[in-house]
């Protein structure tokens, strides 16, 4: 495969539109990935980024749209696409009762890896991955982060021109999310074509040269990283405060302000602030003045909530109970 | 016509473009025996699977033998346990027809199925090599349900005429994998399967000549359990276990095993595909 600034985009797609029964997972995405280049999908759960990944990689059914790779069609000619592709889906896709071992031999004996490159290339990939000390154990006694290595490797068993990564650092510690984002880069600088889901921002940043930001099926954003974060990167002045009385007149004050939507999650205040510092100084003061005991602030960078904050105007994950 | 085309691709397997039939067919049956081979290991993984295989036929066996063969028995004409033990070998392969119905639903329930949707291999080889694995499973199982029966004083007509028995059984067995595979494949949630497998099972299992004539049955109820596929099939094994003459059954076994694989075969694979 040479890579030329005329190659077409390896992976094609064209206003993917998909509903079930009442609910449209996903409408109107398209995107376009070259050889080399990683194409991040961002959003949270159920937003429509494995119904995305499950109709490029030939396992649902287009209602409207169109996918390709290399130039092959995935509804007229999935055969040829599943040749060329790796998935690693979002529940580990592995065979629980076999070892990593062999679950690599029966992937590659299934894309008719010939015996001797097959033997070689499962050698290769343990020990490039380094999961020798867990080959030979059956996958059911996986940790999180072990399996979810197995389920990508076994995407890359048949080196594919076109990877799919469904998540593919969802529950990995920080140590195995670190390990897994250097192979992802590794393998798009020899060249592979990649499509990556995550609900992670910062994932996207570090992995992804376009990043598509999904929310309810739909494209809310899209770009290279630089720019959206020139278009959302907003520090946020995070305000504790002691009572609810405290919360309301915090509202109230920076409401007089400005008018800037609050992210309140408990007695905990989330303020936009487009240029970080001297503005904080002003609204904390201001608040103070208001006659409210501040407990704690900081000041922070983005999470996805805060894009989604500022995007679609509502929090995109609800996880209240679990954002203090 | 069609027509391969094969792109050389890095050190990987060459890309293959419309395949000719011979080369589909090829690689089907090299699938099946990948799906095989890895149904294989996890069946050797799974003892206690080959003792679920066993176990119902071992209750029926001792359970009727001692309980119910002095009433039954009676009627049978002959020793009760002649009588008994081609029935349950049949029953033995129909529980090992059940076991592709979990072992698929529980696939199917994994993302592994996901994977192997994703990959260049014929998807009927999930199916076939499944049936397969659960056919070599059931002999395995079958050859253990005899020799308790040599244990409780059965004995078969000649070697060649137990080996005839449990080929037959094996095969009505391998017939119905493909109605469990169907279950499956439309219902996908392996409690449920279990649950729909007994509504098939129990009537043919226990409204059948397996174990007791029908002659021993209400008049109403007579035609069906005579020609009801678990009948033929003991009555076939049976036949081939005492070394009887048994040519009409043989082939009334043979026309429903090939119902079976007919109706069965292609709704499992067109409801496996709608899979999405």
């Amino acid at each position: 495969m040479t890579t030329t600034e005329s190659s077409p985009p390896v992976i094609e797609a064209r206003g993917l539109t998909k509903s079930f029964g009442d609910v449209q997972a996903l409408s109107d995405l398209s995107l376009s990935v070259n050889a080399g280049q990683v194409v991040g999908l961002l959003g949270p759960n159920g937003a429509g980024k494995t119904t995305a990944i499950k109709m490029m990689t030939t396992l649902t059914t287009l209602d409207e749209g169109s996918a390709a790779v290399s130039g092959f069609d995935v509804t007229t000619r999935p055969n040829e696409v599943r040749q060329l592709i790796g998935l690693a889906g979002q529940s580990a896709a592995v065979d629980e009762k076999l070892t990593a071992r062999e679950n690599l031999e029966l992937f590659g004996r299934l894309y008719k890896i010939p015996r001797h490159e097959r033997r070689r290339r499962v050698e290769d990939l343990i020990e490039q991955f380094d999961m020798a000390e867990f080959a030979d154990r059956p996958a059911g006694t996986y940790s999180g982060g072990e399996r979810r290595r197995l389920d990508v490797v076994a995407a890359l068993i048949a080196n594919p021109l076109a990877l799919f990564l469904d998540e593919p650092t969802t529950g990995l510690d920080p140590r195995s999310r670190a390990d897994l984002w250097d192979a992802i880069s590794m393998l798009a600088a020899q060249g592979t074509a990649i499509v990556l889901t995550t609900q992670y921002l910062e994932e996207a940043d570090r992995l992804a040269d376009d990043i598509l930001i999904i929310d309810h099926g739909k494209v809310v954003a899209s770009g290279t990283p630089e720019t959206l974060k020139r278009q959302l990167n907003r520090d946020v002045l995070e305000v504790r405060v002691a009572t609810e009385d405290d919360v309301a007149t915090v509202l109230s004050v920076i409401g007089e302000i400005d008018g800037v939507a609050a992210d309140v999650a408990g007695r905990r205040v989330g303020i936009p602030v487009g240029d970080g510092a001297s503005r904080s100084l002003e609204l904390l003061r201001a608040i103070q003045d208001g006659g409210v005991a501040i407990t704690d602030f900081q000041l922070r960078r983005p999470t996805l909530d805060d894009v989604f904050l500022v995007l679609t105007g509502s929090l995109a994950v609800d996880t209240e109970e679990g954002a203090a | 016509m069609t027509m391969t085309t094969t792109t050389t691709r890095d050190s990987l397997p060459d890309l293959i473009i419309d395949p000719s039939p011979g080369l589909r067919l090829r690689r089907a049956i090299q699938d099946t025996g990948s799906v095989l081979w890895r149904d294989v290991i996890r069946t050797t993984r799974q003892p206690e699977m080959l003792a679920f295989a066993v176990v119902m036929g071992v209750f029926f066996l001792v359970l009727f033998n001692y309980v119910f063969g002095g009433s039954i028995g009676a009627g049978a004409g002959v020793d009760y346990l002649t009588f008994l033990v081609p029935g349950v070998f049949v029953i033995t392969a129909l529980q090992g027809a059940q076991q592709t119905s979990l072992g698929l639903a529980a696939d199917l329930a994994e993302g592994v199925t996901d994977r192997f949707r994703s990959l260049p291999m014929s998807q009927l080889a999930v199916i076939t090599g499944r049936t397969i694995a659960d056919a070599m499973r059931n002999v395995a199982g079958l050859i253990l349900v005899a020799l308790l029966a040599l244990l409780m004083g059965y004995r078969f007509a000649s070697f060649g005429g137990a080996v005839a028995a449990i080929a037959l059984a094996t095969a009505v067995g391998y017939g119905f994998s493909w109605l469990g595979a169907a279950i499956a494949a439309k219902i996908r949630q392996p409690d449920m399967v279990g649950m729909l497998s007994m509504f098939w099972l129990f009537p043919l299992m226990l409204a059948s000549t397996a174990f007791s004539p029908a002659e021993t049955m209400p008049g109403w109820l007579q035609p069906f359990v005579k020609h009801q596929p678990i009948s033929v099939a003991s009555d076939a094994v049976r036949a081939l276990a005492g070394g009887a003459p048994a040519g009409n059954d043989i082939m009334l076994t043979a026309a429903w095993i090939a119902v079976l694989l007919i109706v069965f075969g292609p709704l499992s694979m067109r409801l496996y595909r709608k899979i999405d």
